[in-house]
């Protein structure tokens, strides 16, 4: 699914990547700022530009919301929520469904993967059901490199990647990425993780990370202790 | 550490290269734009001495700098020449000598960066990263383009912060 989704095709010996075809029903992390916590919706587009979301954790009937008529601007997918006010923005361009969204006063971001979902049930467990929480096994926490040290360089990075059914990630994409010196400590832990193995044969399932470095500035007693 | 410490005393030495050219220069100091000092041929022992401490032979090169000190110089001449002096005891891990021949060569010039840098790093030795921070700051102010202070800050950072990753599983 993954591969259908972005391709890259050689014409007359010029690869060009395709941009992903949003058609579709998706399965998608949301999250923003952590007091808010984290959402796992389907989101579902079609082809006339109606776009519709699914809260899994919402017994709602009937299970799908309206969101305003998804757009395809140059490269760019947007769509908005008009219950949250979220204004949803996807870069067709990267080789999965997902992107940024922002209200007024706060952002975030989304990440899917396709669905295999027809008919979303009625009842709050039944949508658990369709999409139960991978579980994490093993995180391996990312080192801080020593030239961000060195320069006093504090930063943010958002990371979004399937895991399979094994519990294996794959496909680790960068959402956020504060400066290019965090991306090989990031993808080296990404690398050491670890989800709870699931049934065998079910699908990639869409996970997001994000990690804060920090620095901290020792006091004169640590750094003379040392 | 080593190559850090290397290109830190190398940075020092900088400030003196002129003394190892007194058969291609004039009689009398002549101030560069970029603070390097050229000593004309009344003073061989202070051109010795910095090739000595070139060498890492700091012990001849502090012996010598230090007969060459007592002999007619000028001004600009003896602070540099004490600049390499805190830069060969800074190589010794001497911070507090060379703290003392930094402060005697920057009385005589404060126009000097590299005088400053070799403070600092004798302040890094000492783990006195404040006032360390401070000559870097006023070197770079002096000489904005210098790779030496960044170096010299980035060996505090490593010693000063502690880094920190907090992570979120978002799902």
């Amino acid at each position: 699914l993954l591969i259908s989704a972005a391709t890259s095709t050689a014409v007359g010996g010029v690869a060009y990547a395709r941009d992903i075809d949003p058609i579709g029903t998706w399965s998608c992390v949301v999250w923003g700022h952590p007091e808010f916590g984290d959402e796992r919706v389907l989101f579902n587009f079609s082809t006339s530009g109606v776009a519709r979301l699914a809260r899994l954790e919402n017994e709602a009937v009937p299970a799908w919301n309206g969101l305003t008529p998804w757009v395809k601007d140059d490269r760019e997918m947007r769509f908005s929520d008009p219950r949250t006010g979220r204004q949803y923005l996807a870069d067709l361009r990267r080789e999965n469904l997902g992107g940024t969204w922002r209200t007024l006063t706060t952002t975030g971001g989304w990440w899917c993967g396709v669905a295999e979902v027809a008919v979303i049930p009625e009842t709050r467990e039944g949508r658990a059901a369709v999409l139960p929480p991978i579980l994490p096994l093993i995180t391996a926490t990312p080192r801080y490199p020593i030239e961000a040290i060195r320069a006093a360089k504090q930063g943010r990075v958002v990371t979004c990647f399937f895991v399979d059914a094994a519990g294996l990630i794959s496909d680790p994409e960068m959402i956020e990425l504060s400066d290019e010196v965090f991306r090989a400590p990031v993808l080296a832990a990404l690398e050491r993780s670890r989800y709870e193995p699931r049934a065998a044969g079910d699908q990639l399932r869409p996970s997001c990370r994000s990690y804060t470095f920090s620095l901290d500035k020792l006091s004169q007693y640590e750094i003379l202790s040392e | 550490m080593a190559r850090l410490l290397i290109w830190v005393i190398a940075v020092c030495l900088w400030s003196s290269a002129g003394f190892g050219q007194r058969a291609s220069v004039p009689q009398i100091s002549q101030e560069q734009p970029d603070n390097r000092t050229v000593i004309g041929a009344v003073n061989e022992y202070l051109a010795a001495g910095a090739e000595a401490i070139r060498a890492k032979q700091y012990d001849d090169g502090i012996r010598l700098t230090k007969i060459g000190l007592e002999r007619p110089t000028s001004q600009r001449d003896r602070a540099a020449a004490l600049s390499n002096l805190c830069a060969a005891h800074a190589a010794k891990n001497e911070p507090d000598q060379a703290i003392g021949y930094c402060t005697d060569s920057l009385s005589l010039n404060d126009e000097n960066w590299r005088a400053y840098s070799n403070r600092a790093y004798a302040y890094y030795l000492k783990r006195m990263f404040d006032e360390a921070d401070t000559d870097l700051d006023i070197a770079l102010s002096i000489n904005p383009n210098a790779r030496q202070m960044p170096q010299i800050r980035g060996m505090m950072n490593e010693k000063r912060l502690r880094g920190r990753v907090t992570m979120e599983e978002h799902q």
